[in-house]
């Protein structure tokens, strides 16, 4: 039997407090929803093995502390993301409001090629609703993300988010790979080149010292 | 304050004395000062202990007792007792021991007992990290002569027996506390290890050593993700290929396959006749062909050389002979010198044919030799195992027990190599279906020739096959333990004359014997005939074949893919299970009216409940070197809980004369957040924050002259921005400043009006509690007048001068003092230069001092004994200060009390 993992991935899930991070963690984990909200003090995480395209696929998803005056040490977490995933509440314009500063923390120190989705929790909420998901297709739009409404109550959404970054990790890695070995082939080209040219001057030279 | 220049004196001139500190040391009843002296000499350490006159300025005032060298046999534990467990910060207690000595000490609270215990810790831990070098404290013979020679010394020094009583009352004070809770059980066993730790007084050492810890530890936040990303696939590819073998049932179904086994010894003829009556004889195309051939060639050249020209020929004749309505693909063929066994699937099954192997074991001259032995075929068919074995065991009637030996070696030494290299080889019976053929060579016995044919032309094989050495072994569990055979319905096989069917004619006249035979294990498997081919006559033997339908796991991929999922699944949900975590008592801790050297503390529980035991550790933040800010410590910092245990951390505060200054101004605040690390888990955050209230220790003389109110009375802007200010440029502020700061006039004045004929002033230690007193009444202005004894207030007011930020003689003017300290007039014209409230502070200083040499018939202070406390107080180097240095701003400081 071959094997079973190819690759593993770490994932980050930013966003104010109480837009439902863990929540949206332990439903995509263990397909569990407690609405209780119990503040994440620290960096929890969870392991997950989904299967895409043939390709089974290992993430650790981080859920960080949302609360602002961890987020200097959180930031710290940021580098060893390949995917992030901004969340906000659809009912809490604050919490969408401020995925533009998530955003410039995560530019300033997460790596350059992190993937990244924006989702609005907390979907089935219709009656409390502050943020319309135009709005959230828009700013998701400003900064070239994908986008989606999701619900770790209902669970809509939520395996949808997760896989979602995780293939675009996956798409960005093959991308990578493919620049690799398209630098490799070229460089390999120009070294043919080189040598069949030296060895054309050797040969040019040889015929002149005759 | 500094006696280390009174024993440096009495040491020889490459031994230091590193710090000195005055002790009481615990005799039975009472007790008794002593001075000790840490002693370097070549990297070797030890403790010197001196009784001692007053304070100690001078060789003669010291008189040495014992040595206690630092080795691996030394050892310096806290003792705490009783009250002493309530009163953190207390006086500190001790016991040294070394070898079979010990002795018990009480270090009196200040900078000086700290320092002390830091440096003999330092001197511990540098023996401890170095185990092979050890030291030879060959330097310190020469005094231990002298001690010797002393009787006193051993008073003190009571071997151990004596002290047991005290040791016992440890003890019971450790059961004591036991019952009390676990913070104190924390704090004890604490003081079994052998370092002193966990008391305010030796705040600075414990801090440095656990920075040590974060230092070298690492685990920090940075490198932890790598640790976790390393992926232990293998592990869980087994887990799961475990799981997947467990639930074979929820994804497979049997399906019936069709397997030919055929077993023909030639005896080294070469094909002659078609083998179709042998190989077609069924009236479908079997599924898979296994056919086993011995005595393929019986030539010496394919005994020694395993190569013979037969292999085609037979290979050709088979492939002849296959059922004719089927397509079949050779897929495996294993010979060892003449036992050969050939492998046939029909075609449309080859694609779910996989894990082929093949092995073979010689049984034959020398237990070792291929002219016996076996020749195995292993392959996967759909989710089946299957092996086929086609052997030829040792011959003659009577070597029966040699044919079983022969089948127990071929079961263990035969063993197919598995496609993932860490997996142990496979054998014959792990397979799901195990087929054995061949000519096992099992006679008739206890049977006479006639009788036996006799019973073979009557067609009786029922009562024949009883005297069948085989089917006895089998019966008596000596052979084939597991294996099935078919009702034997045909005449034996062997031995005919060859091309004919008649009975063996030769001299030897051999019985007859089922030699030829075919068995199975495993389950659903069906056989369907099993016959000998009397036709085929090329041999003197006849062929056997038997065909079998047997059930064959099939996967259904949909169920497959479900039962793996669900393995997935589960398997994450284990590691998820098994990410260590902790419940922790407390997230936030707040830290109310933190003092100057006040210590507090306050207990974090951990409980683990997470299913695996796990290893925590305070870790750094980003772009900072220790895991708290300098003022906090997490006592223990790192350590290890058990599932179902729990550990009690105690947060300290501590502020001392490094953390002060930028407390007092609130350029820092009693503000931090500790992240608590779990060795492959999560990261707490924990958030300490308190108020301090500022004091006028470590706060600068600049700003205290220019505070008319108590500091605590001073708005925090006023305090941050005198803080800032230079003591150069007095111009910016508008109100004229004290000449001295108020608080360093209010202990002078106290001492000069009640103190001037005190005895041993500035030499006894004060009271802990008072020096509180103290603090808080130059702090808050209350009391009126300052409370305490005259020895309290005297150290607080070294206290106060230890602690100011800025000493008395600014860091810039050191040097020059250092130079120009032979010169008095010099000496003046530099504090004359001092910036202005400095210069007041020190002619102030040196006035009171001089006001007390006045009086030294009654207090019996003297000029030298001021200038060795003064001198290390007023010109401090901002660099360690070493032994000369120290002499010149002794010298220094001299010509102002004069």
């Amino acid at each position: 039997m071959a094997k079973q993992y190819d690759v593993l991935f770490r994932l980050l899930l930013l966003g104010d407090s109480g837009v439902g991070k863990t929540c949206m963690l332990r439903r995509f984990t263990e397909g569990e929803f407690d609405p209780s909200h119990i503040s994440t003090i620290g960096v929890d995480f969870k392991m997950k093995t989904i299967e895409i395209d043939g390709l089974r696929v290992r993430v650790q998803i981080w859920d960080t502390a949302g609360q602002e005056r961890y987020q200097t040490i959180t930031k710290q977490y940021y580098r060893r993301a390949q995917g992030i995933i901004f969340v906000y509440d659809i009912t809490d314009r604050a919490s969408f409001q401020h995925i533009a500063k998530w955003a410039g923390d995560v530019d300033e120190n997460a790596p350059d090629d992190v993937q990244t989705i924006l989702v609005g929790n907390k979907a089935d909420e219709e009656c409390s609703r502050q943020v319309t998901k135009e709005q959230g297709q828009k700013l998701a739009e400003t900064y070239g993300m994908e986008f989606f409404e999701a619900s770790a109550s209902t669970s809509s959404n939520i395996s949808e988010s997760f896989i979602r970054v995780t293939e675009l990790v996956l798409q960005a890695q093959k991308r990578d790979v493919d620049n690799l070995l398209g630098s490799l082939d070229s460089y390999l080209d120009q070294v043919a080149l080189q040598e069949e040219k030296s060895s054309q001057d050797n040969h040019t030279q040889r015929t002149c010292a005759c | 304050m500094d006696q280390s220049i009174a024993i440096q004196e009495t040491l020889a001139k490459e031994e230091n004395c590193i710090v000195a500190a005055q002790c009481e040391i615990l005799l039975e009843d009472f007790s008794e000062s002593r001075l000790l002296g840490l002693v370097e000499c070549s990297k070797e350490h030890a403790i010197f202990i001196y009784s001692h006159r007053r304070m100690a300025i001078t060789a003669d005032d010291v008189s040495l007792e014992d040595i206690v060298p630092i080795s691996l046999d030394f050892a310096v534990v806290e003792v705490s007792s009783a009250e002493q467990l309530v009163v953190v910060g207390a006086d500190t207690r001790v016991r040294m021991s070394y070898k079979d000595e010990e002795l018990e000490l009480t270090l009196p609270f200040g900078s000086q007992s700290r320092l002390f215990l830091c440096e003999v810790n330092k001197a511990w831990s540098d023996v401890c990290r170095s185990p092979a070098q050890v030291p030879k404290f060959e330097w310190i013979n020469k005094y231990k002569k002298a001690i010797k020679s002393q009787e006193s010394v051993k008073q003190f020094i009571a071997p151990l027996e004596e002290f047991s009583n005290k040791v016992n009352q440890h003890q019971e004070m450790e059961k004591v506390s036991d019952k009390k809770g676990s913070l104190e059980k924390v704090k004890t066993s604490n003081s079994v290890t052998p370092k002193p730790k966990g008391n305010s007084s030796q705040e600075n050492q414990s801090r440095e050593e656990r920075d040590d810890l974060v230092r070298s530890s690492s685990h920090t936040t940075s490198n932890k993700a790598q640790i976790l990303a390393m992926p232990q696939f293998g592990l869980r590819d087994n887990l799961i290929k475990c799981e997947l073998l467990k639930n074979e049932d929820l994804y497979t179904y049997l399906e019936n396959f069709s397997f030919f086994l055929g077993t023909y010894n030639v005896n080294g003829q070469t094909p002659k006749e078609s083998l179709r009556p042998w190989l077609s004889c069924t009236l479908k195309p079997p599924d898979i062909y296994c056919l086993g051939f011995q005595e393929l060639d019986l030539s010496k050249e394919a005994f020694f050389f395993n190569d013979t020209p037969k292999e085609l020929e037979w290979t050709k004749a088979v492939s002849d002979a296959l059922h004719a309505e089927a397509q079949y693909a050779l897929v495996k063929l294993v010979r060892l010198v003449g036992i050969m066994l050939i492998f046939y699937v029909k075609k449309e099954h080859a694609e779910f044919i996989s894990d082929v192997e093949t092995d073979y074991v010689g049984t034959g001259i020398m237990g070792r030799m291929g002219n016996k032995g076996a020749v195995a075929i292993r392959f996967r068919f759909h989710n089946s195992d299957i092996c086929v074995v086609n052997s030829h065991l040792a011959a003659h009637v009577e070597e029966y027990e040699r044919r079983n030996q022969d089948f127990k070696d071929i079961c263990s030494r035969l063993q197919f190599r598995q496609l993932d290299p860490t997996q142990p080889p496979l054998t014959i019976m792990k397979h799901d279906v195990v087929l054995w053929i061949g000519d096992l060579n099992y006679r008739i016995s206890d049977l006479d020739v006639d009788k036996v044919k006799d019973l073979i032309t009557k067609n009786d094989f029922e009562t024949l096959h009883s005297y069948d050495q085989l089917k006895r072994q089998i019966d008596e569990e000596a052979v084939f333990v597991g294996f099935e055979e078919g009702e034997i319905d045909f005449q034996p096989t062997y031995k005919y004359d060859t091309g004919s069917d008649k009975w063996d004619t030769s001299e030897k006249c051999r019985i007859p014997a089922w030699c030829d035979r075919i068995l199975w294990k495993g389950k659903n498997i069906q056989q369907e005939h099993y016959q000998s081919h009397m036709a085929v006559r090329t041999s003197d033997h006849k062929p056997v074949s038997s065909l079998f339908i047997i059930g064959i796991k099939r996967v259904n991929s949909e169920a497959y893919k479900k039962t793996f999922e669900e393995i997935v699944r589960n398997i994450d949900k284990m590691e998820n299970e098994c990410i260590p975590s902790l419940s922790l008592s407390k997230r936030e801790f707040h830290f109310k009216d933190v003092k100057y050297m006040q210590h507090q503390a306050e207990a974090l529980s951990l409980f683990n409940d997470g299913q695996v035991p796990c290893q925590f550790e305070f870790i750094q933040k980003p772009n900072e070197s220790t895991y708290s800010k300098p003022w906090l410590t997490a006592n223990p910092s790192k350590g290890f809980i058990p599932q179902g245990g729990s550990m009690v951390i105690e947060l300290e505060v501590f502020v001392n004369r490094s953390t002060a200054p930028d407390l007092n101004c609130g350029k820092q605040e009693i503000e931090d957040i500790l992240v608590l690390h779990l060795e492959r888990g999560k990261d707490y955050f924990i958030s300490v924050t308190g108020n301090y209230l500022p004091s006028c220790f470590g706060t600068s003389i600049y700003s205290l002259c220019h505070m008319r109110e108590p500091v605590q009375d001073m708005p925090i802007q006023t305090l941050l921005k005198l803080a800032e200010m230079s003591p150069d440029d007095d111009s910016s502020t508008a109100e004229k400043p004290l000449d001295i700061p108020k608080e360093l006039w209010m202990m002078v004045d106290h001492l000069f009006r009640n103190a001037v004929n005190q005895e041993d002033l500035f030499q006894q230690p004060g009271l802990r509690t008072e020096f509180e007193e103290i603090r808080d009444c130059l702090d808050s202005g209350m009391p009126d007048s300052l409370p305490g004894s005259n020895h309290s207030v005297a150290e607080a007011l070294l206290l106060f001068l230890d602690a100011l930020p800025e000493p008395v003689i600014p860091f810039s003017f050191y040097q020059q003092c250092l130079e120009c300290c032979s010169s008095g007039a010099q000496c003046e014209k530099i504090v004359s230069m001092l910036p202005q409230c400095h210069k007041n502070v020190f002619s102030y200083l040196a006035a009171f001092l001089r006001e007390l040499l006045k009086n030294s018939a009654s207090n019996g202070l003297d000029v030298s004994i001021l200038v060795t406390i003064f001198a290390s107080l007023l010109l401090k180097s901002p660099k360690k200060q070493d032994l000369a240095e120290k002499t010149k701003t002794q010298e220094f400081f001299q010509h102002f009390l004069n």
